[in-house]
């Protein structure tokens, strides 16, 4: 007899089982299965259940036609008449001119997507940095090290991190210094500076450029009510993220990529 | 903004309307709905907007073309009723799980009712997180988990239950 366990920990074997728990979330379950036999059978059947799917169950993928089809919508709407769906589009007439739309619609989701795949490795990063950001708020311990000053911090990071990072002073951009911290990228260990507006801080984490583009142009997004403001420079991805309204990240971005650049051009090179 | 997620979108179509011909006429619709609402909206999620169009579209057409097929059911006692007949010992229901076949298991996924079969693809099929896939379903992500969680419990039952 296999006896039922309350809802709560339902819900957290599945989470366990998705990969949705935080660290401690995870320690927490484990422990409860090795204490509990019951609970994990309960587990092994889910975690059968779910492997059967995704091995078994592949993605479906659309078939060419419908892909043409969707596409031929976008580019030349008065073409599509000629394939008669199986009912009647009535509508068809008042989305006419919303069809030239998409094809602005595709060619900007081109651009951003980078030709319609974004790359998820990309997203995954995004998402990691405005945890990280969202946590060290929460917590009130945005710092591993508490200084405004960058000549303290620089040498902080050379113990921990593989390659030097950029460490610019803004304070007479109104960004003041607010400290350091290492954050984990994947498996990577990367650099993130803290920087100080009003109440509001900026989280600008540097990590090497999984592409092969050494250097893009900066672009903002939004996720999750936080701005993020990206560019890749010397084969370096910076990402600041933000609490801050997009237009003062815009300012912050500016005032960083303005100073490193000037750092660049002191450092002799060697 | 569609294209790049009309695989998921035609694989929860066809999850939802159960064959191919349905699955592509609710995708085409859904696509010009997008359309239509490309021009208003601010999309931050891509692939749960998508979704959540094609997921609309799905239900309408169901609503429209088979009233009798559609069961939105959350009634915890249908549920539970379900839970309750467990009671074989757990190891050879796991090995049944996992020795569970493509048709078996498609079978018993067509079997759920239409708001546990969409979280059952978004997640396992789709793989997405449980926070995507509540933007797309336009539900907490408490209701995410509860779903997949019933979901999974009604498909244990089935699959381990199995004559071998």
């Amino acid at each position: 007899m296999t006896e039922r366990h309350s809802g709560d920990l339902t819900l957290l074997l599945q989470a366990a089982l998705d990969g949705e728990l935080d660290a401690a979330g995870a320690m927490d379950v484990e422990g409860r299965l090795s204490a509990d036999p019951a609970l994990a059978a309960e587990y092994a059947r889910l975690i059968a259940l779910c492997d059967a799917i995704r091995t078994r169950l592949p993605r479906e993928r659309a078939s060419d036609a419908l892909r043409a089809r969707v596409i031929a919508m976008a580019q030349t709407p008065s073409q599509i008449k000629p394939t008669p769906p199986r009912r009647p589009w009535l509508l068809m007439e008042r989305y006419r001119p919303l069809a030239a739309s998409l094809v602005l619609g595709i060619a900007l989701g081109a651009g951003a997507y980078g030709i319609f795949e974004r790359p998820s490795a990309d997203d995954d990063v995004q998402r990691t940095l405005v945890a990280g950001f969202i946590r060290g708020r929460l917590s009130g311990q945005t710092v591993d090290i508490a200084t405004s000053d960058r000549h303290t911090v620089k040498p902080w990071f050379s113990g921990k991190i593989a390659e030097a990072t950029t460490v610019v002073d803004l304070k007479t951009d109104g960004f003041p210094l607010a400290g350091g911290r290492v954050d984990v990228v994947g498996e990577t260990p990367v650099a993130t500076l803290i920087y100080q507006r009003r109440e509001h801080q900026i989280a600008l984490t540097e990590m090497p450029a999984s592409s092969t583009a050494a250097s893009s142009e900066p672009r903002r997004e939004t996720r999750d009510g936080y701005s993020i403001f990206e560019w890749t420079e010397g084969g370096r991805v910076y990402a600041a993220v933000s609490d801050l309204p997009p237009g003062e990240l815009d300012a912050f971005g500016a005032a960083f990529r303005r100073a490193a650049a000037a750092e660049r051009e002191d450092t002799p090179k060697p | 903004m569609v294209l790049p997620h009309l695989d998921d979108a035609y694989g929860l179509a066809r999850w939802l309307a159960g064959n191919q011909t349905d699955a592509e006429d609710v995708v085409q619709d859904a696509c010009m709905r997008a359309l239509a609402s490309l021009e208003t909206a601010i999309v931050e999620r891509p692939r749960a907007w998508v979704l959540t169009i094609v997921r609309n579209t799905a239900f309408n057409w169901l609503a429209k073309n088979r009233p009798k097929a559609v069961v939105l059911t959350d009634d915890p006692q249908v549920l539970d009723a379900a839970a309750a007949h467990r009671d074989s010992a757990p190891d050879p229901e796991e090995a049944l799980i996992a020795a569970a076949d493509e048709v078996a298991l498609e079978s018993a996924i067509q079997a759920l009712p239409h708001l546990f079969r969409e979280v059952i693809v978004m997640r396992d099929i789709n793989g997405m997180s449980y926070r995507e896939i509540a933007a797309a379903i336009g539900a907490p992500q408490g209701t995410v988990m509860s779903r997949l969680a019933r979901a999974r419990a009604r498909l244990v039952d089935k699959l381990g239950s199995r004559a071998a």
